[in-house]
């Protein structure tokens, strides 16, 4: 039942052959098979955005998905973002972030920037707004949104001025504003800054947060267990908890239908 | 937490997957995702076998065809919001998906799962309901449709068979004289509703002659508010008339307070996007501009 199976992603440019179980999720191949921590775990539920990664060129969120579901795509993480065609040193989208303090704990980023990436492949001129829809699944506990708005109006900026300087195509090694210092990027790209609270690799574990988000709406659209437990007894033919768990409930408010 | 073991199958066609849900134990569908993964994870779903239907190519469509909106089990919430066709005839669908969770989400959640899902909270079904959709369930016995009114039974329990497959949501296509609109009230973006109102008018000579009107959010399915639907009929759109239809709406939901709002906050709110969404509906309909008494 718990067969392993052979898939093939390709992870920034590079393929890799691995084997999981069906219910690994595509955030777990990637941090704790692929050993690239980059991509963050923030809340586990859908939730937070910390897990974003492009698959074949969209925003998806890798702990909604099975790594199985996910065998012969591309996937693009954070760690990809400096090689990049449109990179210089590092990504104009990671310099935005380091110029206008778009991290602050650097947790969110990873998964911001890749929010934004997606944003500017689609809209490379967005305005305010079109920003802060496209971040909107991605929460930042800090709540520096302002910083990360502007950081990511930097890169759109940044690149727009560089696809001018080159008649455009994309520079390749031409230095330009703020991207030539040495990187202190450490920050955003998390394997060496502010990095993931580790889990020991061991995917059993919970994200371990105390300050997890918990959910959408707080716990209640997962508070469904007793619905959930009783559809099952139903769907093997008892359909007694259900229904016992309905009347109540539709007694309480009184009959609609 | 991870998800409890369980098999994987990946049908390719609409057959293979009715066959495997025939044949295999305690078979659950996997769509989108969106909301299947967080219950596996939590343990609140633990079926021995998940039957991912995203490798089966025939389901992924949006059309209009043999005067209907067709949206097959692979449409995403994001298809609806890309598409042409749904900005230029239908206005409930175009509201109603850039509110759908974040853009993330919308790129792997379906219509379908979602309306599967029956989450009272979710928008689509108020959608279907205002609409007076069908769904079209694909069992070992064929092909049947549910109409939404008959689909939804309680939060996440709906009346489709234990072997049935969803292949298609449909709605009528827009007559000449229709116009259909999605409220929406939420925290922030992203969120699930706090309470959501969809509408649909239908216009003969500048009567309402057809009135569908769905909510979210605010009782244990979404649910229909017939009493301003009939409240509606036969007469001509005015503020009055709306005001009063959004009184009805409000009277007929059964919102739970909570710690986003109380109950009679939410009922104030239906009776306002109900307001909200018959004033856009009717504007759309291309007969009428009703003076607004809630504005935006
Ligand atoms: C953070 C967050 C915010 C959200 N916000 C909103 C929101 O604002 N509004 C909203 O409406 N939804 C919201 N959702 C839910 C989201 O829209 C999901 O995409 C949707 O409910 C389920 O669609 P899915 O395709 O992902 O289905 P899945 O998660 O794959 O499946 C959901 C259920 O439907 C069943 N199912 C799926 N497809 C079929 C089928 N073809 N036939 C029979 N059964 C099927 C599955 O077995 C499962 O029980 C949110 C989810 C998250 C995580
Ligand atoms: S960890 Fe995936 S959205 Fe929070
Ligand atoms: S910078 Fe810390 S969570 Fe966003």
């Amino acid at each position: 039942m718990t067969d392993e199976r052979e898939i093939t992603l390709t992870v920034n440019g590079t393929e890799h052959t691995i084997e999981v179980e069906p219910r690994r999720l595509l955030v777990h191949a990637i941090r704790e098979d692929l050993d690239m921590t980059g991509t963050h775990i923030g809340c586990d539920t859908g939730n937070c955005g910390a897990c974003t990664v492009l698959k074949d060129g969209e925003p998806i969120k890798s702990c909604l998905m099975f790594a199985a579901q996910a065998d012969g795509a591309e996937i693009l993480t954070v760690e990809g973002m400096e090689d990049l065609p449109e990179a210089d040193d590092i990504h104009p989208l990671q310099e935005g972030f380091r110029e206008e303090h778009g991290l602050q704990c650097g947790y969110c980023t990873p998964g911001m920037l890749m929010a934004g990436k997606a944003l500017l492949d689609e809209h490379p001129d967005p305005d305010e707004e079109t920003i802060r829809d496209a971040i909107s699944g991605n929460l930042c506990r800090c709540t520096g949104y302002q910083n990360i708005v502007r950081s990511i109006e930097y890169a759109a900026e940044e690149l727009e001025n560089r696809a001018a300087a080159d008649g455009g195509a994309v520079a390749a090694d031409g230095a330009t504003g703020g991207g030539s210092a040495a990187s202190p990027q450490g920050d955003a790209s998390p394997e060496g800054g502010h990095a993931a609270p580790e889990f020991g690799g061991d995917a059993d574990t919970f994200c371990g947060r105390e300050d997890c988000c918990g959910g959408p709406d707080g716990a209640d659209p997962f508070d469904r267990d007793a619905l959930l437990e009783a559809n099952d007894a139903d769907a093997a033919g008892d359909a007694g908890g259900t229904d016992d768990a309905a009347d109540t409930d539709a007694d309480d408010r009184g009959d609609t239908k | 937490m991870k998800s409890a073991p369980f098999e994987h199958h990946e049908p390719e066609t609409v057959d293979e997957a009715v066959s495997l849900l025939e044949s295999l134990d305690d078979p659950t569908i996997l769509a989108g995702g969106q909301s299947l993964v967080p219950m596996l994870r939590f343990r609140l779903a633990n079926p021995d076998v998940v039957v991912d239907i995203n490798g089966v190519d025939s389901l992924d469509y949006l059309r209009e065809e043999d005067g209907h909106l067709r949206l097959g089990a692979l449409a995403r919430h994001a298809d609806v919001e890309d598409s042409a066709l749904i900005d230029e005839k239908y206005g409930s669908f175009a509201d109603a998906a850039p509110l759908v969770a974040d853009p993330q989400i919308r790129n792997r959640g379906t219509v379908v799962g979602s309306v599967a899902q029956a989450d009272p909270k979710g928008d689509w079904g108020s959608i279907l309901l205002a609409h007076e959709g069908d769904v079209i369930a694909t069992g070992p016995d064929g092909d049947r449709a549910i109409p939404a009114d008959e689909f939804f039974l309680l939060p996440y329990d709906t009346t489709l068979g234990e072997q049935e497959l969803i292949t298609e949501i449909r709605v009528p296509a827009p007559e000449a004289n229709e116009g259909s609109a999605y409220h929406k009230l939420k925290r922030k973006t992203g969120d699930y509703a706090m309470a959501g109102v969809g509408v649909r008018l239908v216009f003969d000579d500048g009567v309402i002659e057809s009135a569908g009107i769905g909510m979210t959010a605010v009782d244990i399915t979404n649910a229909r508010a017939t009493d301003a639907e009939e409240h509606l009929e036969g007469e001509r759109p005015s503020p009055d008339l709306f005001a009063k239809a959004g009184e009805l709406a409000a009277e007929q939901s059964n919102p739970e307070s909570d710690e986003h709002g109380g109950a009679d906050y939410k009922e104030r709110m239906v009776d306002v996007l109900t307001q909200r969404a018959l004033g856009d509906a009717a504007e759309r309909a291309g007969t009428v501009t009703v003076e607004r008494r809630v504005t935006q």
